[in-house]
């Protein structure tokens, strides 16, 4: 082939600053998959025998098997250059690398590899897998009465599923909860998507994991009990959901014989950034373009959800939540949520009360919640039914609870930052706002 | 959904609306690229179906977002050139300016279907610029802190003054030091050019002090603006 490739690809990183990945120059230029790997490489082997100009960056593919914890599991991972040695050390057998990508910037984080492919990706979404190696015969578009039946079973409601084990790079996994209502427009985009690597990716696992005798967890072990494939998009593309921190690691198990290509991975579109380890899992990219309209709704109502996830944040090590509710209100409900130790949730308890300008008192059961340490280092939050008093002109001193949980919390925290400390005391306090309802005579005693 | 026209009271406000949303996510993604605060306080979300950076910190994200709320009215009556993040060192002489120059096209009506889809498009691809500026940008001296400025044309900067949009967020006019940088080059980022929105970059390079525009075209007015960030 003719080197015009090496000029257009100079041009792409040089002059406009682009981020190239093989799939977008691919999908560029129409060349197949491995052609683009290929140019890339052979790029790089020249910028950098030349060694003048501008620095350039890379990212790359590795895909292996490692064992951790007596199972074998097949990983693949987006890694930055510096690291590749590293990870590659870390695998047992290396299956293949490649250059995932050239750019002149440093990148941060892993999601402007990302953006980089989303639009090359929706703009060829019928026929994305024009170039890709990844082949399945019986990936075809559904008909339209597959469709409209694809459609209603998916309406079903959502499944919470808690995904939760410690990472090989000590990444963790969120929860994950399929949202139920996906417009209907978004099912002409899967039903294409499907088409090309769904179907295929998701018969992949599901004959796996017949196979599997080991414990290996993955988010389509588990959807791959429903009974519907559409759910598993549902599944993934719900994880990106912001308010759980997408941090998984997808650890599979395959057999060499049982794939289409030797380098085929089930590759799932979910980025997850380390900032300890810098090393960029990404996953398949069967639901890249998929990701759930859902999102639409929240991007109006991003303000107030920001608070919201706020209280929900899990920092990069989360410990496992469990969250036992009891609804019955007149016994104590003992509920015991272990927050990672990076978060209190505390509400107000009930020094909160005014005493000045008191109407009238009145007892009644208010569902609180109290966090304390328990003798396991664990955070603690019970929600009990406590019967305290009010008044209807009663306000929520907040300089008063701000000062108290200072000093509460700094007593609390381990190891934290500073901001974070403060960040989550200023939280707690911001978070919690007077429920009851405001009486008339209210009006007038605010400030 | 029907076409809105200018005339649609509606219009202004949803232009407004997309336009602050975006100025957001691009003040928290600057933030992060600059490495302006340490990456801990930043969690991932996803704005336009794409992953971003955004911060967690209560306080700072309030200031962001009391900042543009002051800003939307000014973007709706048009009257807002431009706004602009500037990164100081510690002797809050600014080292970068991120100007989002924002205009208004021409056109009298759209039709709102494919245009939004397109403007997100659009704003996807600026956004993946600020992700990839810091190929062109010196880094900074540690320690910097940010401030947002608005320019704004006209007396529009008088009835702000006058009137607190936020309570408790007052805006002042800002010191001569902090609107100019010596010997700035501009750098161009990126130029987006909508039915609804003018968005253009421009860049230059400077060794001492750094430009770099992300203009968002309207047109425009001398008074700069500022609000005090505590950091």
């Amino acid at each position: 082939m003719d080197d015009l490739y090496l000029d257009n690809i100079d041009e792409f990183v040089n002059d406009q600053n682009k981020i190239v990945t093989y799939k977008w120059l691919s999908l560029t230029l129409g060349v197949h998959v491995n052609t683009a790997k290929q140019m890339l490489y052979h790029y790089l082997q020249q910028k950098r025998n030349e060694s003048s100009g501008t620095p350039l960056h890379a990212t790359y593919l590795v895909s292996g098997k490692c064992v951790e914890n007596g199972s074998t599991y097949h990983k693949v991972s987006v890694v930055r250059e510096d690291k590749l040695d590293a990870v590659k050390a870390k695998m047992d057998v290396t299956i293949s690398v490649h250059v995932y990508s050239v750019q002149r910037a440093e990148l941060k984080d892993s999601s402007p590899l990302y953006s980089t492919d989303y639009d090359a990706v929706k703009e060829n979404l019928k026929n994305c897998n024009k170039y890709s190696a990844i082949r399945c015969a019986a990936a075809v578009p559904l008909s339209s009465s597959e469709l409209q039946r694809a459609q209603e079973t998916a309406l079903v409601p959502p499944v919470e599923k808690e995904i939760s084990k410690p990472g090989f790079n000590e990444n963790t996994s969120a929860t994950s909860k399929p949202s139920a209502k996906q417009p209907a427009g978004i099912m002409g985009m899967f039903a294409s998507k499907n088409a090309s690597k769904s179907q295929e990716s998701s018969k992949e696992v599901k004959t796996e994991q017949k196979e599997d005798s080991s414990l290996v967890e993955t988010s389509k072990s588990k959807t791959a009990s429903k009974a519907n494939p559409m759910s598993n998009f549902f599944g993934k593309s719900a994880q990106k959901k912001a308010d759980e921190k997408p941090n998984k690691s997808i650890k599979e198990e395959m057999d060499s014989s049982s794939t289409a290509s030797a380098t085929a991975s089930l590759k799932q579109s979910q980025t997850s950034s380390k900032s300890e380890t810098d090393v960029k899992e990404e996953q398949s990219k069967v639901s890249k373009a998929l990701k759930v309209e859902s999102k639409d709704t929240r991007s109006k109502t991003k303000r107030p959800e920001v608070v919201d996830s706020d209280d929900e944040k899990m920092e990069s090590q989360q410990k496992k939540r469990r969250r036992i509710v009891v609804p019955d209100s007149p016994p104590v409900p003992n509920v015991h949520t272990p927050s990672p130790k990076k978060q209190v949730k505390r509400e107000p308890v009930s020094h909160q009360e005014e005493s000045s300008e008191v109407k009238r008192r009145k007892r009644r059961r208010v569902l609180r919640s109290n966090t304390f340490v328990d003798e396991d280092g664990a955070f603690v939050t019970e929600k009990g039914y406590v019967s305290e008093s009010y008044s209807e002109s009663e306000e929520e001193p907040e300089s008063n609870s701000q000062a108290k949980d200072s000093s509460s919390l700094k007593q609390s925290f381990g190891k934290r930052e500073e901001e974070k400390k403060e960040k989550s005391q200023k939280k707690t306090s911001a978070a919690k706002k007077p429920t009851k309802q405001p009486s008339i005579m209210g009006f007038f005693q605010k400030k | 959904m029907a076409t809105l026209t200018r005339q649609d009271l509606n219009f202004g406000q949803v232009v407004a609306d997309i336009l602050c949303e975006f100025l957001e996510v691009a003040i928290h993604l600057i933030l992060y690229v600059r490495e302006i605060y340490p990456s801990g306080i930043f969690q991932k979300r996803k704005k336009y179906n794409v992953p971003v950076q955004m911060s967690c910190h209560p306080e700072l994200n309030q200031y962001i977002q009391d900042t543009l709320h002051c800003v939307k009215p000014l973007i709706q009556k048009n009257e807002a050139e431009k706004v602009v993040m500037v990164i100081m060192d510690k002797e809050h002489h600014p080292v970068e300016r991120f100007v989002f120059e924002i205009s208004q096209p021409p056109l009298l009506s759209i039709s709102s279907e494919t245009l939004l889809s397109h403007v997100e498009q659009l704003l996807r691809a600026m956004i993946l610029k600020i992700s990839v500026c810091d190929a062109v940008l010196d880094n900074n001296p540690p320690g910097c802190t940010f401030t947002l400025l608005v320019h704004t044309r006209e007396a529009a900067t008088r009835n702000m003054e006058k009137v607190q949009v936020i309570k408790d967020f007052p805006w002042i006019v800002a010191d001569e030091q902090e609107v100019h940088m010596e010997e700035a080059k501009l750098i161009p980022l990126k130029t987006m050019t909508s039915d609804i929105l003018k968005v253009s970059h421009s860049q230059l390079f400077c060794t001492e002090s750094q430009v770099s525009w992300l203009q968002l075209k309207h047109r425009c007015s001398r008074i700069s603006l500022k609000s005090r960030c505590k950091t």
